[in-house]
């Protein structure tokens, strides 16, 4: 049977009345699979991937309602119930990481994401191809650095003693500052650094977006007079809206990571007061001090919020514009 | 149709040109820095002074941290985690994407939907790491390469690409008689190589910048990846006026450390032109779904 007419056949089958339905979708599976067996045979490793490796962990939150012992497992551990979610919401240090992961993730919104299409509006103004395309070489390589040599380069240049940056202020007068060890100063290195890796490449998705605007819009508005700003605002942006917003509203969906890996590699114990967010408390209360229990709970609560805020952006994003991530 | 630049498009040039030559620069700064400082000599590097260009010209630090058996370990350690997870991850990924992109068999639509909760939700990290501990995978290279065979996202990209293939040559095929591994092999797969080699690029740069998977389940000091023997290094620095006279002394200099900066981001630099090109084709064809 051909390819064709299986799709025809479904398609009628799609038109026929419910209760019909039931008997002749499990005839179709029967017939599906025998015809196709190899087909299916094929999605038996990808199966078993995920039954191992992302749904076996899944059914290992509930230690989270356990008092997890390692040496007796899930099935010989006592289960002491919501005991553990008690103790996170009496405890001031989870209070103070969310709070952070909260703000330094909100800094990073704000500040790191308007400008990547900043970059995108001006670069579309830049006539110089051989200009722009270097400028988007040297912009985009960052993002293919791992955070630690990202980590390493900013501690370098930020160094009290032989640090680029306090070499430019000690030699305007200024006085040394130990950026790393500031709890004034940790944050915003956290979004600068972020923004030197990740902005240019960032800026992809709108470059693409506005060479998909119709230039016929743009010869239009010059014969009327428009000047260059008054075609950034009036044609390059509005053409952008659509990807704006759901850009923002995937970023807002995930608004709970605030960089783990980043911080990791970047604080120490002097900017845990303004540094340490939900992630790397985790890791630090779950293998540093074997609270895996405590732990559990407590990436329990990340992950359930943001799978309700991954939920809900998808479905806003689908709604509004109707386009989604998947 | 010429129009006559006036004022205002002139301001708004010099603007654009300035501001992405300033951005440009301060991509490049903290890089030339860095060059200027492994290429120094350490008197000139710990005084201070070295800013762009290197003092004292001196190839040692570089030289020291090539040949030192640690590094070369960890790199050859990456490398191969690399290569390997690469090959292993791409097989899986290629084939698990296929029977998902015949949506119209029976099953399917719901194997999708399996596929995707997982990209929303997951187990957290301690119940991950406690998985790899009760698998006896974690101290092995396995455990860096095994959980990340399958990428969802990837995943997707590469069905969404099976599903743009022209259906005229399957069916044309399929009356050639053709089974349904013959199409697979001759025809799909011949198809899918550029799309393949994107998301190998992928696959290979998570693999080589993951530092989070070494973390959690290396211990022994001869498996330790290059992204792991950096960190070593680099959060030393971090920390550096906490530490005690004692472990001041065993520092790696400031010197060295510029240079191992260098020599681990040397990789990624040789590949770069090709990583450029095809992640931002992947990234175009991925990233949103109509």
């Amino acid at each position: 049977m051909t390819e064709k007419s299986k799709i025809r056949r479904t398609k009628i089958k799609k038109n026929e009345v419910t209760n019909s339905m039931k008997s002749s979708s499990r005839c179709r599976a029967l017939k599906d699979i025998r015809s196709n067996w190899d087909i299916y045979l094929m999605l038996i490793p990808g199966l078993l991937f995920l039954l191992i490796f992302k749904y076996a962990p899944m059914y290992g939150v509930t230690i989270a309602f356990q008092d997890f012992n390692i040496f007796q497992g899930i099935s010989g551990s006592e289960w002491v119930g919501l005991a553990n979610f008690r103790k996170l919401i009496e405890s001031e240090e989870f209070y103070r990481v969310f709070f952070n992961t909260l703000i330094i993730s909100l800094y990073k919104i704000i500040i790191n994401f308007p400008l990547p299409i900043v970059i995108a509006l001006l670069l579309n103004e830049i006539a110089c191809m051989p200009y722009k395309k270097t400028v988007q070489t040297i912009i985009y390589m960052p993002h293919f650095l791992s955070w630690i040599i990202v980590g390493g380069i900013f501690t370098t240049i930020l160094s009290p003693s032989s640090g680029l940056v306090n070499q430019l202020i000690t030699a305007l007068g200024g006085e040394s500052i130990s950026f790393m060890m500031s709890n004034d100063w940790f944050r915003a290195i956290l979004v600068i650094s972020a923004a030197w890796k990740e902005v240019g490449w960032g800026a992809i998705i709108y470059i693409a977006a506005i060479a998909g605007i119709e230039q016929e819009i743009y010869e239009a508005a010059s014969i009327d007079g428009a000047g260059k700003i008054r075609k950034m605002i009036s044609i390059t942006l509005p053409g952008l809206s659509s990807t704006i917003i759901l850009m923002l509203i995937l970023r807002l969906g995930s608004v709970l990571e605030a960089g783990t890996e980043q911080i990791l590699t970047m604080y120490n114990s002097v900017v845990y007061e303004t540094g340490d967010v939900i992630g790397t408390y985790v890791y630090r209360m779950g293998l540093g001090k074997m609270e895996y229990s405590f732990s559990t709970a407590v990436g329990l609560f990340n992950s359930v919020v943001g799978f309700i805020l991954i939920t809900l952006g998808n479905f806003t994003s689908r709604k509004l514009l109707g386009k989604s991530i998947w | 149709m010429k129009f006559k630049a006036t004022f205002e498009d002139i301001c708004v040039s010099v603007v654009s040109y300035l501001f992405m030559g300033i951005l440009a620069l301060s991509a490049l700064i903290p890089f030339i820095n860095i060059i200027a400082k492994a290429t120094s000599e350490e008197w000139a590097v710990v005084s201070g002074k070295v800013t762009l260009w290197p003092i004292g010209f001196s190839l040692d630090a570089l030289k020291y941290v090539v040949t030192s058996s640690q590094f070369l370990n960890a790199f050859s350690v990456s490398v191969f985690v690399t290569v390997a997870g690469t090959f292993l991850a791409l097989l899986m990924t290629a084939m698990a994407a296929y029977p998902l992109s015949k949506k119209n068999l029976w099953g399917i639509k719901g194997i999708i939907v399996i596929y995707i909760f997982t990209m929303m939700f997951n187990g957290g990290l301690v119940p991950n790491y406690l998985l790899i501990r009760s698998l006896k995978l974690n101290n092995t290279l396995w455990a860096l390469i095994l959980p990340g065979l399958i990428n969802v996202h990837n995943m997707l990209i590469i069905k969404n690409y099976y599903e743009s293939l022209p259906d005229s040559i399957e069916e044309s095929a399929r009356i050639d008689g053709a089974s349904n591994i013959t199409i697979l092999f001759k025809i799909v797969v011949p198809l899918s190589v550029p799309v393949f080699a994107t998301i190998a690029l992928f696959i290979a740069v998570a693999l080589w910048n993951d530092y989070f998977g070494p973390l959690l389940y290396i211990n022994s000091p001869n498996l330790k990846t290059l992204q792991l023997y950096l960190r070593d290094i680099v959060t030393n620095v971090a920390d550096d006026t906490l530490q005690n006279a004692d472990d001041a002394m065993n520092l790696p200099t400031e010197g060295v450390r510029s240079a191992t900066i260098i020599a681990s981001t040397v990789p990624i630099l040789c590949v770069y032109p090709f990583l450029q090109k095809h992640f931002v084709k992947g990234i175009l064809i991925g990233s949103v779904k109509g």
